[in-house]
């Protein structure tokens, strides 16, 4: 194949309808420690393992077609992060459910999925809020008292140079308080506003004085994410 | 007794590339009957195995040997193995601190808990990282200090063909192939196990009774005259020990459930090995030598294996293993079935050490997807004289030929592969590797002229390496170049190249391979200097930024040592540390080789005829 024939079939391929499964998947263990990218090809191979008729990208390395919600951090356990695996014919979830997980190394796991025919907006552009929660000894008492600040002067880094930010502004609200040393918050998220669980950690420490070693061992992990807009919490299934 | 080591989440998170540290991976293999009794009884009936790789996590993963191994010694149900790496400097620093040993990643046990402790060393660099493993693992670094009930220390690799300067760490090494001796040895340690592990010793001596098996402690080296002269060796141990090796390799286990890193290892992709040995005897090359006879696999087996391989790991690359892909004869059928498979599923096949031809040209156009990537050749020396001293059987014309029909064919990269420090090597040689490059130069721009195309600027790399005389080469007599002799060459090639704007010259660090030179050839007494490197904070010294040359040259000096006692002495006459080592091709052999070499005389490769080398001992494979 020649290199216009290769193009007329890249756009070809762009029209060609898409069929995606949504999946909700959990990470722990183990596998919370690789990053973003690792975690991607991890997806890709299992899904190679498998006989699922995935679409493939076009070019001079084919690879499925897999899109996730929201980078998730190394070090971060997730109960309910989104991936979108693009299929040429049609999947029932559960078929998508079982043989993915079949393939998946331990650490991670399908827990729900719903199929899609056609999706009109992109899995990244609906996120925009997630809930976390964070367990160490005495984080409650913390929380609170960080959510209690009117401004929470903190830095991080950004394209290699730290800069100062207000995090307050990111926060929404605490969801659950109850146990002294688990507490959960809801925060925005995505990819135009975002706060990392760990920059909130900092400030912890940095502002309040939490202790430094508790907060590097802290267990991190999103609980969900969601789309829609703060008090209206909208499904990211339901965000086709 | 038995301890879980864990590692706190701020350690993890702490270093560069966690993932290196905790296991998990597709298809690694967790024994739950051992864990069981570990937790209940604190020990288990089975051999526990630890598979150590004295290098990170990236490139250990990438090693076919660790994963054979890893699969033959999890088979038997008396048996169970594990994997470790070498914890980078973040994490090393840390382990120190917090008193975290090394363990393994399935069981999360300090090392020190298992019956064997097994080091795959493929190159000299890693000796003082096996160091480091032992030390955080909580062994004792010498063997003499090891007690009764502490592990096993083996080590294998292409590197225990000279073993000596490791001797002293290690209670046995194993020679040649180690799907069938790692077996053996691990039975004759469930006896010792069963029996309670009452007498190392005695089990040392019955271990070294096993064919392959070399136990340094039964070998005393003798010295006179700051020379090596011979060993002293115990009653009962073998005076040569023989190379073992896999008659057929269609019949022996291959890893088609590899462990997939969740991580980006250095080849992240699964491997096909083609074939055990190399027809072409290029007089420098030790695996060349070492690894005779010649065996193929079957292609049929081949196929069935390499498609099953890509069902289980999910890769979407088929890595071609083997000294020399263009030489294996069952090429063309192979690859017609894994590529018309391949395509199906969008998986490629990668297909290095292809003799550039036609035919190669074309199956490379076809296995692989991708872009026309560069086209590699390893003349390793730059003038005819040369290459036929070395017995590398390619001429100028042959290159000339492929690339020709390369850059018809919109190939534009080249790249290109030199040694320096070559026995009988003069200036014109080094002049030879320059003039080599500018005329490929030219070659694409009359080529261009021919088919009437605009020509690009074409890329033309140019690579340089220290020739390192090996043991079991030919070449094991020769001296090596100075650093001084080697700089000279490399500054004369800059000097010669700069001009040249689509050539790029690279090269590499003389001081390294100058260690590495006396490594190689090394005897016992390096035990102590490399003991002290250690000591001295040397770890990952194949990292160039992480080693030391002047240090260890110091070291050498403090014991009456030199850089010149091992890398400029060597006479046909010597009595050598390796000697007791049997590795087929003899003595005889190397040594009509080495005047071949040197009266410029090229020897006929295995397959046109054979040059009656030793290694048909074996009656194996090509040998008649």
């Amino acid at each position: 194949m020649n290199i216009a024939e290769k193009k007329m079939e890249m756009t070809r391929q762009l029209h060609q309808h898409e069929y995606v499964c949504r999946g909700t998947f959990q990470r722990t263990g183990a596998l919370s420690y690789i990053g973003h990218l690792d975690l991607k090809a991890v997806f890709e191979r299992a899904l190679r393992r498998t006989d699922l008729p995935m679409l493939y990208s076009q070019g001079f390395n084919p690879r499925p077609m897999i899109v996730f919600a929201l980078p998730l951090g190394v070090g971060i356990n997730t109960e309910g992060d989104y991936i979108d695996v693009s299929m040429e014919v049609p999947v029932e979830p559960d078929e998508f459910i079982s043989k993915v997980n079949d393939k998946l190394p331990e650490g991670l796991k399908i827990i729900s999925a719903v199929s899609i025919d056609e999706p009109k907006n992109s899995l990244m552009s609906v996120v925009s809020i997630a809930e976390y929660r964070i367990d160490a000894p005495g984080i409650s008492e913390y929380l609170e008292k960080i959510f209690s600040l009117d401004k929470i002067e903190t830095t991080k880094k950004s394209k290699g140079k730290e800069v100062s930010v207000d995090i307050k502004p990111l926060l929404i609200s605490i969801t659950d308080i109850s146990e002294p040393d688990s507490a959960k918050y809801l925060c925005y998220a995505g990819s135009t506003q975002n706060l990392r669980p760990d920059v909130l950690l900092k400030a912890m420490t940095e502002i309040l004085g939490y202790d430094k070693e508790l907060a590097a061992n802290a267990t991190i992990t999103r609980l969900k994410l969601y789309g829609g807009k703060y008090p209206d919490l909208a499904s990211i299934e339901g965000l086709l | 007794m038995h301890t879980e080591v864990k590692v706190p989440h701020s350690v993890l998170m702490g270093v560069e590339s966690p993932g290196r540290y905790v296991g998990g991976e597709q298809n690694q293999i967790i024994n739950e009957d051992v864990i069981k009794q570990l937790r209940e009884t604190g020990s288990c009936s089975q051999v526990r195995t630890v598979l150590c790789f004295p290098d990170v996590y990236e490139i250990g993963m990438s090693n076919l040997a660790m994963q054979i191994l890893y699969k033959i010694l999890n088979n038997p149900e008396w048996s169970s193995c594990e994997r470790s790496f070498s914890p980078w400097l973040d994490m090393d620093k840390v382990m120190r601190e917090k008193k975290i040993p090394l363990y393994s990643l399935e069981t999360r046990s300090p090392l020190n808990e298992f019956d064997i402790v097994a080091f795959s060393m493929g190159y000299e660099m890693c000796f003082t990282n096996v160091l480091q493993m032992l030390e955080l693992g909580g062994i004792p670094l010498l063997a003499k200090d090891r007690k009764d009930e502490d592990p096993i220390v083996v080590g294998g690799g292409p590197i225990t063909c000279n073993s000596e300067p490791m001797a002293d760490f290690f209670d046995a090494f194993y020679l040649g192939e180690g799907e069938e001796v790692d077996l053996e040895f691990t039975e004759l340690v469930k006896k010792y196990k069963d029996s309670g592990k009452k007498d190392r010793k005695a089990f040392l001596r019955e271990a070294a009774k096993i064919e392959g098996v070399y136990v340094p402690s039964l070998y005393t080296p003798k010295f006179e005259n700051n020379k090596f002269v011979g060993y002293d060796i115990e009653d009962g141990a073998p005076a040569k020990i023989k190379k073992r090796i896999i008659k057929d390799l269609d019949k022996v286990d291959y890893p088609t459930e590899p462990v997939v890193p969740n991580i980006n290892v250095i080849h992240n992709r699964a491997y096909l090995e083609l074939f055990r040995g190399c027809i072409r005897g290029c007089r420098f090359c030790q695996a060349g030598f070492i690894c005779r006879p010649v065996r193929e696999k079957d292609y049929k087996t081949l196929c069935d294996q390499g498609m099953q391989i890509m069902r289980n790991t999910g890769y979407d690359e088929l890595g071609i293993l083997s000294l020399s892909t263009s030489d294996y004869t069952g090429l063309v059928p192979m690859t017609d079935v894994l590529l018309e498979d391949f395509d199906k599923n969008h998986q490629s096949l990668s297909l290095p050490s292809l003799r550039i031809d036609n035919f190669a040209l074309d199956l490379m156009e076809k296995a692989s997807s991708t872009r026309k990537s560069g086209l590699t050749f390893a003349p390793e020396a730059g003038t005819q004289r040369l290459r036929d001293v070395i017995n590398k059987g390619i001429c100028e014309e042959d290159i000339m030929n492929a690339l020709h029909l390369a850059f018809k064919g919109g190939w534009t990269t080249v790249k290109l592969y030199f040694m320096l420090g070559l026995p009988t090597e003069t200036m014109e040689d080094v002049e030879g590797i320059a003039n080599l490059a500018i005329k490929i130069e030219q070659l694409y721009y009359d080529t261009m002229r021919e088919i009437g195309m605009k020509p690009r600027k074409p890329e033309i790399t140019v690579s340089t390496s220290m020739f390192i005389p090996k043991p079991f080469t030919p070449f094991q007599w020769e001296n090596q170049n100075t650093e001084e002799e080697f700089k000279t060459k490399q500054q004369h090639l800059r000097d010669m190249i700069r001009k040249h704007r689509s050539i790029r010259y690279i090269w590499h660090d003389v001081k390294t391979s100058c260690w590495e030179g006396i490594l190689a050839r090394g005897d016992r007494r390096l035990g102590q200097v490399i003991l002290e490197g250690y000591k001295n904070g040397s770890i990952f010294d194949a990292w160039d930024d992480y080693f030391d040359y002047d240090m260890w040259m110091g070291l050498l000096e403090s014991h009456g040592l030199s850089w010149e006692l091992y890398t400029q002495n060597y006479s046909e006459e010597d009595v050598l540390p390796w000697d007791n080592m049997n590795l087929g091709v003899t003595r005889a052999f190397l040594l009509r080789e080495k005047h071949n070499a040197y009266e410029e005389k090229v020897t006929p490769n295995c397959r046109e005829q054979c040059s009656a080398c030793g290694a048909n001992c074996y009656k194996a494979g090509i040998c008649p």
